[in-house]
């Protein structure tokens, strides 16, 4: 589970940024929405946010700009931006700039609920030893895991390959890149093997609800860990 | 025509010559005439008169005749002097007929014995005709040689002359519809040049117009797309909050028809994007197909999940030149009306790759298929197969169709391979020019 956050939303259409607060405050964040980007540089450079939700389309400095400006100042803050512009361009405009995430508008709130709780996962992963995925927590200082509050062990290799899939919660990891990331310099590593550490993974991860799904011909993706799923 | 003006003007010439050998022969015949007391003799020996006679081509005769008229000698048949003509000093050529062929006379008067008798040398006129077409083939061969000549200059030169605007003419028929650039005026040739330029304005009001269109649908997507982001983030706020039966079914229909809005709102920027205009062919670039639904397929797996659907993929490389914001958007669209029009359970996949060479995507389904019969139409936009129940705009695979024209790519719609069951199952491609 993620802690409370506090989030700040960069979004001048009033309806859609009190939507949006609406849904973070749901999930337990504190939220603050301001509406120009000159407003939300100076904010982000006095307050401290653990995530800006950042739309494009500003009156005066747009979304990019803004994320220029607090990447050019040292702001390391996750970015997630919502455009209402044509998606490719805009997300590899917005990931050159250094955003973290980028959404397309409209968006389903779940959705966007969810890749808040991905993006500050993973900065607080960053900083922090243990990576939590619902019952399953990672100390990878410790190099221990723990399923429901019981030590679970794991192989050096369905340990890689887990890493693998926690860091892309939600997203397909494809068995290259799976591979890539658990081979050590030099060995080869196929694909069956890597069907194989995953199919012991989920033995062992199944019955606590934690769902390694597979997409055929390309990869696995770990499922976000949903409570009603647990005892299913 | 010229050929036979040709004829009667050799005939002069070549008469002229001959009558005047014919008045020779008539001078020595009159010297010849002897009047003794009043009766004219000629005194033509045997021989001299066999001379006289003698010619290659034709038959020669004379007479000679008394002041009245009387033959004295000779062919006595030979036709008279014409009662109208005026002799000229003495001399006179006339045409006539003898023994039943033409022949050419020359008659002229002499002295004889203190009174003038008339001497009539005749020829048939062989020779004369022989001549005349001699005269006319030696003319009348260069002749046609220089005409000849002069209509092959004459056929070049044009061709040659008019081969720039027929090259003109080819590169405008070949041109698409969405080939709006202008035609480079060096190309043409000078008379040709206020035509190219005529056109090229055209060429520009349409692009011009064309592309403001574009611009206003693309306007009208963006900023449709923040109020309904609203929309359905507040639909979703207030379904999330347990209420009550009556008012959760409206709301539902409310979230459905904001997020039907917004997918509308998306295609029809799509289809700007994709006609004539609104794209940049020499923005082109290289784009790998299996990249492109590597990247989008996050987004397709979560939906097919939402509908228990077993989304696969079968990727190998395939490179075309290309506009990924298209190409993605192509894919998605046949993606979704994959996930749309099949059952729970049910299975759809995605390849990319090379056949014969031609890079190729294809998304194949088990659902119920597209009959043969509405396979073109389906094509148009806002068409919906009838009695099916997905809740598309009926513009998916008209923007497919679009896209696929940018890129020269062929667009098939067949049936599944491999399906089990009843249905037919629907595959829909597109395969792109190799090279």
């Amino acid at each position: 589970m993620i802690g409370r956050v506090r989030v700040l939303i960069v979004e001048d259409d009033a309806a859609l940024a009190s939507g949006i607060a609406r849904i973070l405050e749901g999930e337990g964040h504190a939220v603050d929405v301001m509406a120009r980007g000159e407003e939300a540089v100076l904010g982000a450079r006095q307050e401290r946010f653990d995530l800006i939700i950042l739309d494009v389309g500003l009156p005066g400095i747009d979304g990019f700009e803004v994320l220029r400006r607090l990447r050019a100042a040292g702001d390391r803050t996750p970015v997630l931006v919502l455009t209402a512009r044509d998606a490719l361009d805009d997300r590899v405009h917005g990931l050159d700039l250094g955003a973290d995430d980028y959404m397309a508008k409209p968006f389903a709130m779940p959705e966007l609920a969810a890749r808040v709780r991905a993006l500050v996962r993973r900065s607080q992963a960053q900083t922090g030893p243990k990576i939590v995925h619902g019952p399953l927590v990672l100390d990878t200082l410790a190099r221990r895991a723990q399923l429901s509050g019981a030590p679970l062990d794991l192989a050096a290799r369905e340990w890689a390959v887990l890493e693998v899939l926690l860091s892309r919660v939600e997203k397909i990891v494809s068995k290259e890149s799976i591979i890539q990331a658990v081979a050590s310099w030099g060995e080869e590593l196929t694909p069956n093997a890597i069907e194989v550490y995953v199919s012991r993974l989920r033995a062992k991860l199944d019955p606590a609800g934690v769902k390694i799904r597979t997409v055929r011909g390309f990869g696995y993706m770990l499922e976000e860990f949903r409570e009603r799923t647990a005892g299913q | 025509m010229g050929a036979v003006g040709e004829y009667f003007l050799a005939l002069g010439p070549a008469s002229d010559a001959y009558d005047q050998a014919l008045m020779d022969v008539g001078i020595a015949l009159g010297e010849r005439i002897r009047a003794n007391e009043g009766a004219v003799t000629v005194d033509l020996p045997g021989v001299a008169e066999q001379v006289l006679r003698t010619d290659k081509f034709d038959a020669i005769y004379y007479a000679v005749r008394s002041p009245e008229g009387t033959a004295l000698a000779g062919d006595a048949g030979l036709p008279p002097v014409p009662a109208d003509s005026e002799p000229e000093e003495g001399v006179i050529a006339y045409d006539g007929e003898y023994r039943g062929e033409k022949i050419r006379v020359v008659a002229m008067l002499v002295p004889c014995g203190g009174r003038i008798c008339v001497v009539q040398v005749a020829e048939t006129i062989n020779k004369r005709i022989n001549l005349a077409r001699d005269i006319v083939l030696s003319s009348l061969v260069p002749e046609l040689v220089i005409v000849l000549m002069t209509l092959a200059i004459v056929w070049f030169g044009v061709k040659r002359g008019l081969a720039p605007l027929e090259d003109l003419s080819a590169e405008i028929r070949a041109r698409s519809a969405r080939d709006l650039r202008p035609i480079d005026p060096a190309q043409a040739p000078v008379e040709a040049r206020p035509l190219v330029s005529a056109l090229n304005q055209l060429f520009g009001q349409v692009a011009a117009a064309s592309s403001n269109q574009q611009r206003f649908l693309a306007n009208a997507a963006h900023q449709l797309r923040t109020p309904l982001a609203g929309l359905q983030a507040h639909a979703e706020i207030a379904l999330a909050q347990g209420v009550p039966g009556e008012v959760r079914a409206q709301l539902e229909q409310v979230h459905r028809a904001t997020i039907r809005t917004a997918r509308l709102a998306n295609q029809l920027l799509a289809l700007a994007r994709a006609e004539p205009g609104g794209f940049r062919p020499d923005a082109f670039a290289p784009v790998n197909l299996r990249t492109i639904v590597e990247d989008a397929a996050d987004e397709w797996v979560h939906r097919a999940m939402a509908r228990e659907i077993d989304l696969g993929f079968e990727l190998s490389d395939a490179q075309v030149p290309g506009d990924a914001v298209l190409l993605r958007e192509a894919l998605g669209n046949l993606v979704h009306n994959a996930l749309e029009y099949s059952v729970p359970g049910g299975r759809v996949t995605v390849r990319t790759g090379l056949r014969n060479r031609q890079p190729f995507l294809e998304v194949e389904d088990d659902g119920p298929g597209i009959p043969p019969a509405e396979r073109e139409r389906v094509l148009e936009r806002f068409y919906r197969v009838t009695g099916t129940a997905g809740t598309g705009s009926g513009l998916g695979l008209a923007i497919v169709r679009e896209i696929a024209a940018a890129h020269g790519a062929q667009l098939e719609i067949g049936e599944g391979d491999g399906v089990e069951g009843g249905n037919a199952g629907c595959k829909v491609g597109l395969t792109f020019p190799h090279g």
